[in-house]
């Protein structure tokens, strides 16, 4: 592949890591860090971790 | 007497027993040259060989399912932290989320690793450049 392709491509590798790193950390490590690290400012609270891609999910399914 | 060995296809035809005895008495397990298949084919020949993939699948996801809420909801008398237990409840939209992602990433690589010919595209343009030509001088309007 070249030219576009091949930047459009390596982006969404580089989109899903990302996504798929920031998840594992706050659903899997946040737990079971002590919450009065500073690490927490950089999450939203818990609850959101499902809310948030089960709105998403929603979306998607009703627009698509 | 109706035994295991003198209900097979091949009895009625008065097959010789390797052993002197009679197998179906001493050993009942054990078949000699018996059609074992044949026996399996017709118990299975009502209900179909093979689970299809979709049946598998949902076999799946009913015994996680079914693990991650027994344990959500304490059937099984564990008494997990709450750590675990916070993680345990956002197991299923994590791993849809990770499911998603990989799916995403997966289809991002292959696009960017595709094999491209270049060379037989060019050909291909000039081909059909060619007979557009050629069906035009004869004639032909597009």
């Amino acid at each position: 592949a070249t030219g576009t392709d091949q930047v459009v491509g390596l982006g969404l590798v580089a989109v899903s890591l990302i996504i798929f790193t920031y998840y594992t950390v706050w659903v899997i490590l946040l737990p079971f860090i002590d919450s009065q690290h500073v690490i927490h400012k950089y999450f939203l609270p818990q609850a959101y971790a499902v809310a948030i891609p089960l709105a998403a999910g929603l979306l998607l399914l009703l627009f698509v | 007497v109706k035994t295991a060995a003198t209900s097979l296809p091949g009895a009625s035809r008065g097959l010789q027993l390797p052993e002197g005895r009679a197998a179906a008495e001493h050993e009942p397990w054990r078949i000699p040259n018996a059609d074992v298949g044949a026996v399996r084919r017709r118990e299975d020949a009502g209900r179909g060989v093979t689970m299809t993939k979709l049946a598998q699948w949902l076999w799946g996801l009913a015994l996680l399912g079914s693990t991650w809420a027994a344990l959500t909801m304490g059937a099984l008398g564990l008494e997990l932290p709450s750590s675990c237990r916070e993680v345990l409840w956002s197991l299923p939209a994590y791993l849809l989320v990770s499911a998603g992602c990989y799916a995403l990433g997966t289809v991002g690589y292959r696009v960017a690793t595709f094999h491209d010919c270049e060379d037989a595209a060019r050909e291909l343009q000039s081909q059909i450049q060619e007979a557009r030509a050629d069906l035009a001088r004869r004639g032909m309007r597009f």
